[in-house]
């Protein structure tokens, strides 16, 4: 039996709304060129534990990071978009398999320049409801992980969910993840150049010191549907024109943010359902 | 082949046997890294010594079901160790170790009739009605208009428990209780 439709909360709704004028006021001030790109994509993602919903021959995007990659490569040097992202199989408190996420990308910048932005974007969010700014503290994963972190990824991210991720309360930037879970992002000597964001105990936002190379990518997409085909899921198709399009793309720098959780994390809501129309 | 289920059959109320052990979920929730594999946290607790384990289990992972049931018996008497209950059809009687059923044991009168839980055949709990309906034995006496919340006093039932009560309530009155919070509901006419 499917569950009544909750109510909708309208306190949570205007909250959502002046989080969205807050984020596009950023990003105006700064030049972003605001970028849709389409729903329906012709490949679901790299990563192995995204699940996406099968639409007509394509994928309702999981994030619409491929298509924004092209337009770096086509020339343009700061774009976001504010739109809505699908993850089969995801459901719960604090996960809806519709949600929205702001993305952004910025050419010429490094994952110092994107750490200062992201905090000044979510402060500027959380003025908006009159909110004090966060302040951020950085954790290392490994600090957080302790010695004798397990190399198996399921155990790995077992001992993530049962002893760091409750830690995670305040807000927090978690840099220094393992190479095997660069997805996208540039690997540097052991680690994959990337960080995390944890706003209220959420996980936020993740950002990518951008892989550039093709070819790195195809190997790190052979992986992935190795690790799918074991799980009993079918391989990812990939989309030959973001892989070409990486091999143009100058150096750049992006961030996805989940804005159901950031709206979640400054409100208190203790459900995504509060601050989503459902 | 046991029953078992898996990780998207999970709900609170759940009997799940763990290490020969019955559990019933009391929380569970979907968490899912954005890199990583799905888990379910869940609360567990013991249905026998009443201690609560914390457990994950990544999506698919199965528990399975404690052989639990339940049979409506008589409540006839406790001695030092136990209380006993008596089948009224096949008039077989057993025994249930009162460490277990502390805070049940309030509830029970002689002769009245509760569902006896059992594991694997095992008497282990009762399972009270959820509300009960009875006679106040002795408070405090109430004070007159005084309305207010917030502010209680113990009261004994009849039957032996013990719960607090707003201070209007009178004693003799009859009074409806949520067993499962020991908690007052309302007086009843």
């Amino acid at each position: 039996m499917a569950p009544a439709p909750p109510a909708l909360d309208a306190s949570s709704l205007r909250a959502r709304a002046a989080v969205l004028r807050g984020m596009r006021a950023w990003f105006d001030a700064r030049g972003y060129l605001e970028l849709p790109t389409p729903a329906l994509v012709p490949s679901p993602a790299l990563e192995p534990t995204l699940i996406a919903v099968p639409a007509d021959g394509r994928f309702l995007r999981t994030s619409p990071e491929m298509a924004m990659k092209r337009a770096l490569a086509a020339g343009l040097g700061r774009v976001y978009q504010i739109g809505p992202a699908f993850r089969a199989e995801e459901q719960g408190p604090h996960h809806s398999l519709e949600f929205t996420l702001a993305e952004w990308y910025r050419v010429g910048a490094g994952l110092e320049d994107l750490i200062t932005d992201t905090i000044d974007l979510i402060g500027d969010c959380a003025a908006a409801l009159g909110l004090p700014r966060p302040r951020f503290v950085r954790r290392s994963v490994d600090a957080l992980m302790g010695p004798g972190a397990p190399a198996e990824p399921v155990e790995w991210f077992r001992r993530w969910v049962e002893h760091v991720d409750p830690q995670l309360v305040g807000p927090t930037i978690v840099t220094g993840w393992p190479a095997w879970q660069a997805a996208l992002a540039r690997q540097v000597g052991d680690q994959a150049a990337r960080f995390e964001v944890y706003l209220g105990g959420l996980e936020l936002a993740n950002a990518y010191d951008e892989e550039l190379d093709p070819a790195v990518l195809s190997a790190r997409w052979d992986a992935s549907d190795a690790w799918r085909a074991a799980e009993g899921r079918p391989p990812h198709p990939r989309d030959p024109a973001f892989l070409e399009a990486v091999g143009r793309m100058p150096r750049c720098a992006g961030i996805a943010l989940g804005v159901d959780r950031l709206v979640m994390a400054l409100t208190g809501a203790p459900d995504i359902a509060r601050v989503q129309v459902r | 082949m046991a029953q078992s289920y898996e990780t998207s059959d999970f709900r609170n109320g759940l009997k799940v046997e763990i290490d020969d052990q019955p559990y019933e979920m009391i929380y569970f929730q979907f968490v899912k890294p954005g890199k990583g594999t799905a888990f379910t946290r869940t609360k567990l607790k013991n249905m026998i010594t009443g201690s609560v384990l914390e457990r994950t289990y990544r999506t698919g992972e199965r528990l399975d079901a404690a052989e639990i049931e339940e049979a409506e018996m008589q409540y006839l008497y406790a001695d030092g160790e136990s209380h006993h209950f008596m089948n009224t059809e096949s008039f077989e009687q057993i025994a249930i170790p009162s460490g277990g059923i502390e805070t049940e044991a309030a509830y029970l009168t002689e002769n009245i009739m509760v569902n006896v839980v059992f594991f694997k055949g095992k008497p282990i709990t009762v399972a009270l009605p959820n509300f009960i309906e009875d006679e106040i034995t002795y408070c405090e006496p109430g004070v007159k208009g005084n309305t207010a919340t917030g502010s209680t006093k113990a009261a004994t039932l009849k039957c032996g428990a013990t719960v607090q009560v707003p201070l209007f309530v009178e004693n003799g009155e009859r009074i409806r209780v949520d067993t499962r919070e020991n908690k007052y509901v309302s007086r009843v006419k």
